[in-house]
């Protein structure tokens, strides 16, 4: 039998880079305590992999779905929610630590979540059309 | 069975299609989505669906928008494309 990781089950290892941020974040009282940027940097830029790479494979997961049009969808909203994860810690962090990668890695973050939320909401325009049976028969040909 | 190039029947024909399909996957599957690459690819394909329309959709079908006949021609990108990497 065939294991097969789901969309999910990627979002789930990479999860806990998002928190890892977080508990690097707190346990400086300060930015200016030896080693902090430093620590705080090291896990920015995991973060920024870990997103970079589930990107990846949401894309790759995406084409494999083909038409089925809502799992697609469910594939881009779930990219979106894991980068809007991101963002709020990182939105919490940036003014603590504004010189260590955290606002590049803000707008990188945001631009790969635009990218999600705009294939997410083109997949949910062709699920609508797909419903309304908007498209006259014949039009195109049999995509096979 | 499959339609030649240039099928009189076809308003939009095959190798169109298949065109327009290879420029959706450099973008709608792009592992780097903010690549010049994918964002060439985009506006050409933009550029093609939109010439489509307005040459040869739109007067046939008044009733139906761009925004739909783009809806169809995604989805249909989306089934070729993964029919074809099945093969």
């Amino acid at each position: 039998m065939k294991a097969c990781l789901e969309f999910e089950d990627i979002l789930r290892i990479n999860r806990p880079e998002i928190s890892k941020l977080r508990e690097i974040g707190d346990s400086f009282e300060s930015v200016d305590q030896d080693g902090a940027c430093e620590a705080f940097g090291q896990q920015v830029q995991l973060l920024e992999g870990a997103v970079i790479q589930c990107y990846k494979i949401a894309a790759v997961v995406a084409r494999k779905k083909g038409g089925d049009l809502s799992e697609v969808a469910e594939v881009w909203e779930q990219m979106s929610q894991f980068c809007q994860l991101a963002l709020e810690e990182l939105r919490s962090l940036k003014n603590k630590y504004p010189h260590c990668g955290t606002a590049q890695l803000y707008d990188r973050v945001l631009d790969y979540k635009l990218a999600a939320d705009k294939r997410l909401q083109a997949v949910q325009e062709e699920i609508e059309c797909e419903k309304r049976s908007a498209i006259p028969n014949g039009l195109f040909p049999d995509p096979s | 069975m499959r339609e030649e190039v240039g099928d009189p029947e076809r308003l939009v024909s095959r190798s169109e299609l298949e065109e327009l399909a290879d420029l959706f996957d450099r973008f709608e599957f792009a592992l780097d989505p903010l690549s010049a690459k994918a964002r060439e690819a985009e506006s050409e394909f933009e550029n093609k669906v939109r010439q489509l329309f307005s040459s040869r959709i739109a007067p046939k079908y008044p009733d139906l928008g761009l925004s739909v006949f783009r809806c169809g021609v995604r989805t249909w990108c989306r089934r070729f494309l993964q029919k074809s990497s099945r093969q």
